[in-house]
């Protein structure tokens, strides 16, 4: 049972294959119809699929391929002529044949979904007989061959009710029966070496030829060689999946040895073992970038996978809308991940479905216009940096922006004034939004106002981008920019405030500094001037609710993210650098929050959260902050001295004494702590916003030149005042504290009264 | 299929209403406490308990989903049991632990102020939660009765369960 399970399978599998592509081929045979060599491999794969389907008692498929095969075996031996309507015919029936191994998989048999053969099996007789010229003995031998697989067949499954006598009379026969087969076989083989040979001989001779040739038929020919020999092993895909996520692991533990790496480096900065660190390091990050990409290439597919089936939908759509297309592909060998070719395979129907019917005019229109009658859809794939690029190119009337305005405000997308203020490459990006439509009427083609709005979502759900580009009466150029893979990216590190966040590198377009006071409010909006465009801007501590410390830089850092077709300035506080990251779930728990793609653990240790940009977008809608105006206001008011905190670290009780006895006459409150750690924690806990800290540097624990060195990390804390009081008075500890980030350095012993001034002098509380 | 998973329902419903039919039947419980409470879990469902270690905050949560944490390599939510019951926040301290608790589909770590001990106790003395507070989103699996103390059994799926 087991057995017959897995070749039902294996025929399944390669059905499949075989469909897909004599679509392709069939579209290229109307082109050329006396291309023997292409009639020649559309029957076979129309006499395997009925031998094996034979073999294996799916009745119905194998009278569908009977009759097809038929029909193809007339048009091989140049009895029949190709025409539109024999395709029409034939194409139908390989669409009933898709399904019927759709039925196949799902259910089990052919039977189950009740197809009606009759009426195509008349019509695919009534072509095959249309010229009937004799020649029966070809078909009759077929017949006979047929038969013996269907006996075969039969009696195969009939093993399990044998006894043992008939088992071995039965095996000594099918032994005879398979000598026949193998001679047969021999002879045969034979002949597709032939035209294998054949096969080999024709790339060779066109290759050198230039692109004298129609440029679509240059496709399948690379196919032949790619088909004649090819060492594939078929793994599972959870295999594969398996394989990532430990690569992704490795790729984590790379990333923390690079860390760990520049922290030693700092602390041992000229010791000889460094060197050899270094080149550890730095093969193994190497290597594990190499398995990386490799690993990342087995899932690789490449987009012919999805392209493949453009042809004959072009075909159709072009005969459906009685307009001249063609199609040119190039790029189809481009490879990228498993999970994004089966993403964007509905998208491009999408466009190309558009561009077909939209965007490519009628016949006559067209000549008007002074451009060949035949329109043409190019369908380009290439790669650039980190991303591929999939473009979609129509000779067709291209989008007019003013028409596409006023659409939209006809359906209440925009409003007026967003129409006026409107670039024209804003107002092509308005073809994406849901409901917008430019057809007069709906046609089983388009014209719902869907369509485009999949592209958006499927695209967006890829961290591609969209663009459109597009001219009127010349054409139009739809560009997807679509990362390579999902697993692991490169990744912006931003901080906001005291927290971290990835945003996917894909999205980012630019960064830029800019001063606080170029920030322009237009109608509650906080929006940028960037060259030539005005550019929405948001702070991303709004959009997480991060906890703010105010922060008087005078400048902003933003983030500009664009995705699908629109952008986005965000403003944060630092940018941390750029890092590969692999993106891990959060879990059942923590799935699907809002503006939250994932987490993923950075060299250090922590985790850090990734930025859903496309959510970020919808977020940054919501967002009523105006950020000028919070940069206005100032600190918290503090009415007496007693409101101001100063922290004193030291581990001798007697030194926290007499500073605080120092600082008494200002009237400010102390908190004490007895070394670094301890200081630290205060701070962290919150408890109290400290205005100045006194540090002493010899302590246990922690010293004065590290709690420094942390404070300084929080950037809530970047301008507080530290004061360091030591009696270590060498110039190089001088250094060694402004390196820390002391502000002040106090020698021991002092004046109680030169304390005072300088604390006062830090929390700016001068005396009366 | 469904009636198979009745079945199994029916069993483990019978087994909470009449717990004094398995008589011998031990429950081994792990003990803590969050404010004055003393609270326990069944040892099964803990996959280890850990020294509090940093997190990260997500935005977009309720208060007492605290964020996530590195649990070697693993990306692990964080949630406060205080500020789930409702109880003042207070600091961290040495006796803070994080229990990580493993259910079907889930795992998430959650704070406790301090941890007890590990607990035998015997089906018989565990009583199902009295209605009045059962309302409270059912956290409450029973309460174990000890010589000298009480104690609430907390149910782990529904700790596990998103609420939001």
């Amino acid at each position: 049972m087991d057995d017959i399970q897995e070749i039902l399978e294996d025929f399944l599998v390669e059905a499949f294959e075989l469909v897909e592509q004599i679509d392709q081929d069939l579209v290229e045979l109307e082109n050329n119809p006396e291309d023997l060599e292409l009639l020649n491999r559309i029957f076979r794969v129309a006499h395997t699929v009925k031998g094996s389907s034979s073999f294996l008692n799916f009745d119905v498929l194998t009278k569908l391929t009977h009759h097809m095969e038929d029909v193809l075996n007339k048009a091989r031996k140049g009895e029949l002529k190709i025409t539109a309507e024999v395709m029409d015919v034939v194409l139908k029936s390989i669409d009933m044949m898709k399904e019927l191994l759709e039925s196949i998989r799902d259910n089990g048999n052919d039977s189950d979904i009740n197809m009606d053969l009759t009426d195509i099996c008349k019509d695919l007789n009534a072509i095959s007989e249309g010229e009937e010229v004799v020649q029966d003995t070809q078909a009759e031998e077929k017949v006979e061959v047929e038969a013996k697989i269907e006996t075969e067949a039969e009696e195969e499954i009939d093993y399990s009710k044998l006894s043992d006598a008939e088992v071995e009379a039965e095996i000594e026969r099918l032994l005879v029966q398979k000598k026949e087969e193998t001679k047969k076989r021999k002879e045969k083989k034979k002949k597709t070496e032939i035209v294998e040979v054949k096969k080999e001989k024709t790339p060779s001779m066109q290759a050198p030829k230039p692109v004298a040739k129609k440029p679509a038929s240059d496709a399948p020919v690379k196919k032949h060689v790619t088909s004649a020999v090819e060492q594939t092993i078929r793994v599972e895909v959870k295999r594969l999946d398996h394989l990532m996520n430990l690569i992704g692991e490795l790729v984590l533990g790379k990333n923390r040895l690079l860390k760990i790496y520049d922290d030693v480096e700092e602390r041992y900065e000229g010791e000889k073992f460094l060197e050899e660190l270094n080149q550890v390091v730095s093969s193994v990050s190497l290597v594990t970038t190499d398995l990386q990409i490799a690993v990342m290439k087995t899932r690789m597919l490449p987009v012919a996978k999805v392209f493949n089936k453009f042809p004959r939908m072009i075909r159709d759509l072009s005969r459906e809308l009685n307009k001249t297309i063609e199609l040119k592909v190039t790029g189809e060998d481009t490879e990228l991940d498993k999970s994004i070719v089966e993403e964007i395979g509905d998208p491009l129907v999408h466009i190309i479905r558009n561009s077909c019917d939209h965007g490519i005019e009628e016949g006559e229109t067209r000549i008007l216009k002074g451009k060949p009658s035949g329109g043409t859809i190019e369908l380009k794939a290439y790669h650039e940096g980190n991303n591929i690029v999939i473009e979609i190119v129509d000779d067709g009337k291209g989008l007019d922006p003013d028409m596409l305005k006023a659409k939209s405000l006809e359906k209440g997308i925009i409003t007026e004034r967003e129409a006026d203020s409107m670039s024209n490459k804003e107002a092509f990006n308005l073809v994406f939004k849901p409901g917008f439509s430019t057809a007069a009427k709906v046609t089983s083609v388009s014209g719902r106002g869907v369509g485009m709005d999949v592209v958006k979502t499927n695209i967006e759900k890829l961290n591609g981008i969209i663009d459109v580009d597009s001219e009127v009466d010349k054409g139009t150029i739809i560009k997807l920019k679509i990362p390579l893979t999902l697993a692991i990216i490169q990744a912006l590190l931003v901080g906001v405030q005291e927290e971290f966040y990835a945003v996917p590198l894909g999205s980012v377009l630019e960064t830029v500094r800019i001063p606080l006071d170029e920030i322009y409010t237009v109608e509650g909006k906080n929006v940028l001037r960037l060259r030539d465009e005005v550019l929405s801007l948001v702070r991303l501590s709004d959009i997480f609710g991060v906890e703010r410390v105010f922060d008087n830089n005078e400048h902003a850092y933003v983030v500009v993210i664009g995705l699908a077709e629109s952008k986005l300035g965000i403003i944060v506080d630092s940018l941390v650098g750029q890092e590969e990251i692999v993106i891990k779930s959060m879990g059942d728990y923590l799935k699907g929050i809002e503006g939250i793609a994932g987490a993923t653990i950075r060299g250090d240790g922590r985790v850090t959260l990734i930025v859903d940009v496309a959510a970020l977008m919808d977020l940054a809608k919501n967002v009523k902050v105006d950020i000028t105006a919070v940069s206005e206001e100032a600190n918290k008011k503090k009415e007496s001295p007693s409101d101001y905190y100063v922290l004193v670290v030291d581990d001798s009780k007697m030194d926290r004494n007499i500073m605080k006895k120092a600082m008494s006459p200002i009237g400010i409150s102390v908190v004490e702590a007895g070394n670094g750690q301890e200081a630290l924690n205060i701070i962290k806990s919150g408890e109290y916003s400290f205005d100045a800290i006194l540090i002493d540097i010899e302590m246990p624990r922690m010293d004065g030149y590290t709690l420094a060195s942390e404070i300084r990390k929080y950037s809530k804390y970047k301008n507080l005042p530290l004061i360091a009081v030591t009696s270590r008075t060498s110039k190089s500890d001088r250094l060694r504290g402004v390196e820390s980030g002391m502000s002040e350095y106090i020698t021991k012993p002092y004046s109680p009264e030169y304390l005072e001034s300088v604390v006062r002098k830090n929390i700016k509380l001068l005396a009366e | 299929m469904n009636n198979k998973l009745n079945q199994v329902l029916k069993k483990q419903q019978k087994q909470i209403s009449e717990p004094e039919k398995i008589e011998d039947d031990i429950v081994q419980l792990v003990g803590f406490v969050i404010g004055n409470e003393e609270y326990a879990i069944p040892i099964l469902n803990i996959q280890e308990i850990i020294k509090p270690i940093d997190y990260t905050r997500v935005p977009q949560v309720p208060d007492y989903v605290l964020g996530v944490f590195n649990l070697r390599g693993d990306v692990i939510p964080l949630i406060d049991l205080r500020s789930k019951f409702n109880l003042q926040a207070v600091n961290q301290n040495e006796e803070t632990r994080y229990i990580v608790l493993k259910g079907e589909d889930n795992t998430a770590g959650f704070v406790i102020d301090r941890l007890t001990e590990a607990i035998r106790i015997k089906k018989n003395r565990i009583s199902p939660p009295p209605e009045t507070i059962n309302s409270d989103s059912g956290m409450i699996y029973g309460i174990g009765k000890r010589d000298d103390s009480m104690l609430t059994i907390l149910k782990v799926e529904v700790l596990l369960k998103r609420d939001f």
